[in-house]
């Protein structure tokens, strides 16, 4: 048996003013016990639908969800013991901070499971997890933004669910508190052994916290992996572009071979990449560069050539804009700020990382 | 900022028509003080006797209870079928939702006469006995879609998530409606139940066709007026007045204090 949660085949057909569209496709996912699993994608992709149907909101049109093997496909809400993190809070306002998260333990179905002492305790214990043990009294409105989002997440820690479910819990708050949360997060995720089922549009956000990655567009998981298997070897050109503002020159393979690649930009240069070849000689690609895969140089020193079109002082390092030779596109490159600057409209050198330069599909 | 130019010109325009919404009111209760048998001028002097003899006159007590009566049914069915219906509207999809919105939503759109007909032949037909309790059964339906826009509006500015989290908690039912919506819908629900209540208590067209032997304060008042405007009938309608304010600065502060409470922040 295997213990976590499946996603078998799932599907949600949505119908908006007579149009019909899917806005969940087909959707294959394994959830390990204990994992931290992200949903990636930009709105509409379907990453939030494919939760509420794990929560229970939604009814899938078909398909299947297990849990530890069993079909829950039809079980509903309230028996599913996986609680929800909303991106608006959700709190129930003519509440305090307490009664909000004593109010899993206080329900029916609970009846006799925790005294009135018990229930005291674990809320008081839940309230400090949170770092919000002085605040107990008070009411909602009371609360900051990031100070109701740990409210809300100490209701639904409270009740100890197996599963934990986040609506982009930290989309309504500001960039400072999102770092904040994110590393409080990942924290609780260490400690408390429970899977997080985790749905984002911020790919900084997943890559930072995750365990695995879902990266899904238009109803479809598009890639399923750790986050260094997404980053380093995005399985489309959708990903590619997706994660990590990667610029995908349009290529060739010149050569392949099993332990490399040689392809061939439109203006004749040519690379070489580690990558393990799975495409064929002739075939159209896209070379993926990343600013921090490539490096300037003098001309003639580099595999790849062009033109510095801008450049911007980043604080940390400076970005060149090089427009390559033979209108091949345009490559942003990151070079540490002690080096002698390169002057606009100066002819270079790109020197490109053949370990993590990437082809994908044209 | 000065959106219009002429001050003068835009602050006497309102006064005007402040003076002309409020001016008969203000007269009917200052000569509901007049120590004189009819309304007008001279002024005699001050007197509370139109008070003390209304509250001597069975006919006008009777009414008046009489329509307390039929207000507070007329309450109890708009939030009896009225708040069930807002919650389904809100919560479910089901067939014909959108033909069912406009159907609740038709009564207060139609003339009152029409309603009042179309009830009374219902009435005959079915052999009714017209009481008080036809009057309230014919309100109650005219008055249900009040309470079914009010509560709805409130349920929609909520949103969904506090019921989701709810259910997402494990609460059944009747704790989600007990400690979530409830205390989420009680001002504007308590807000419809004054304005069906005051709309009731002056309601005159479905009352006049659907009434039975006993007769509502509107009814009665209709019948005195006939031959004059006593100054009987200024008391009552200045104590009518009175109440009236009082229970509109009830309301107001009811849904206002719960809005700033609450929904401030959003």
């Amino acid at each position: 048996m295997t213990t976590g949660i499946e996603l078998r085949d799932l599907r949600k057909l949505y119908d908006g003013h007579g149009a019909t569209a899917w806005a969940v496709d087909g959707v294959n996912m394994r959830i390990g016990q204990g994992q931290f699993v992200t949903l990636l994608g930009p709105s509409g992709c379907g990453k939030t639908t494919t939760l509420r149907m794990i929560a229970g909101f939604e009814t899938p049109t078909s398909g299947q969800i297990l849990r530890d093997g069993i079909d829950i496909t039809d079980q509903p809400v309230s028996d599913r013991d996986m609680r929800m993190v909303f991106q608006d809070f959700a709190l129930f306002p003519n509440m305090t901070v307490a009664e909000n998260v004593a109010f899993g333990l206080r329900t029916r179905r609970m009846k006799g499971r925790f005294s009135d002492a018990e229930i005291r305790r674990k809320v008081a214990e839940h309230l400090d997890l949170v770092h919000l043990g002085s605040h107990a009294g008070k009411r909602p409105h009371q609360l900051s933004g990031g100070q109701k989002q740990r409210v809300s997440l100490a209701r639904a820690l409270v009740t100890d669910p197996d599963v934990v479910l986040f609506d982009e819990p930290l989309g309504s708050l500001d960039a400072h508190l999102r770092k904040v949360m994110q590393i409080e997060l990942i924290r609780l995720h260490r400690e408390l052994n429970k899977t997080f089922i985790y749905v984002t549009h911020d790919q900084d956000e997943a890559m930072a916290m995750s365990d695995a990655i879902a990266v899904m567009n238009v109803g479809k998981v598009m890639q399923f992996g750790t986050p260094r298997e997404i980053y380093d070897r995005p399985a489309s050109r959708y990903v590619a572009s997706f994660i990590g503002h990667a610029h995908i020159v349009d290529a060739v393979v010149a050569e392949s071979r099993s332990d490399g690649l040689m392809v061939r930009l439109g203006n004749g240069e040519v690379v070489s990449l580690a990558q393990p070849a799975k495409v064929a000689s002739g075939q159209s690609v896209g070379l993926m560069l990343r600013a921090e895969d490539l490096s300037l140089a003098r001309p003639g020193e580099g595999e790849l050539h062009g033109q510095v079109a801008d450049s911007l002082y980043r604080g940390e390092y400076i970005e060149y804009v090089v427009e390559l030779t033979g209108n091949a596109g345009l490559v942003h490159v990151h070079e540490p700020t002690d080096l002698p600057p390169f002057a606009h409209g100066a002819p270079v050198a790109l020197k490109v990382n053949a370990q993590k330069a990437h082809v994908v599909e044209a | 900022m000065r959106a219009f130019g002429n001050h003068i010109f835009v602050t006497s325009l309102a006064s005007a028509v402040l003076f002309f919404l409020y001016a008969p009111i203000l007269v009917i209760v200052i000569f509901s003080f007049n120590d004189s048998h009819y309304t007008g001028l001279p002024f005699n002097g001050f007197t509370l006797r139109w008070y003390v003899e209304l509250f001597h006159d069975r006919q006008i007590l009777t009414s008046i209870w009489n329509s307390v009566y039929v207000g507070l049914g007329v309450v109890a069915i708009s939030v009896l079928f009225g708040l069930p219906a807002a919650i389904a509207l809100d919560r479910y999809t089901f067939p014909g939702k959108t033909a069912f919105r406009r159907i609740v939503l038709l009564p207060i759109v139609l003339p009152g006469i029409i309603t009042g007909v179309a009830l009374l032949s219902f009435y005959l037909t079915v052999h009714f006995r017209l009481s008080l309790h036809t009057i309230m059964l014919g309100q109650g339906t005219a008055l249900m879609c009040i309470t079914i826009t009010e509560v709805f509006a409130r349920l929609q500015q909520m949103g969904k998530s506090q019921t989701e989290a709810a259910v997402n908690l494990g609460a059944n039912e009747w704790e989600l409606f007990r400690h979530v919506t409830l205390p989420g819908i009680a001002s504007s629900l308590f807000g419809a139940m004054l304005i069906a209540f005051s709309i009731s208590f002056d309601e005159i067209a479905v009352t006049f066709l659907l009434t039975g032997r006993e007769n509502t304060l509107p009814m009665t008042l209709w019948s005195l007026l006939r031959r004059e405007v006593t100054p009987e009938v200024n008391a009552v309608a200045t104590l009518v007045v009175l109440v009236s304010v009082i229970l509109i600065v009830i309301g107001m502060y009811a849904s206002r204090g719960k809005n700033s409470a609450s929904y401030g922040n959003h």
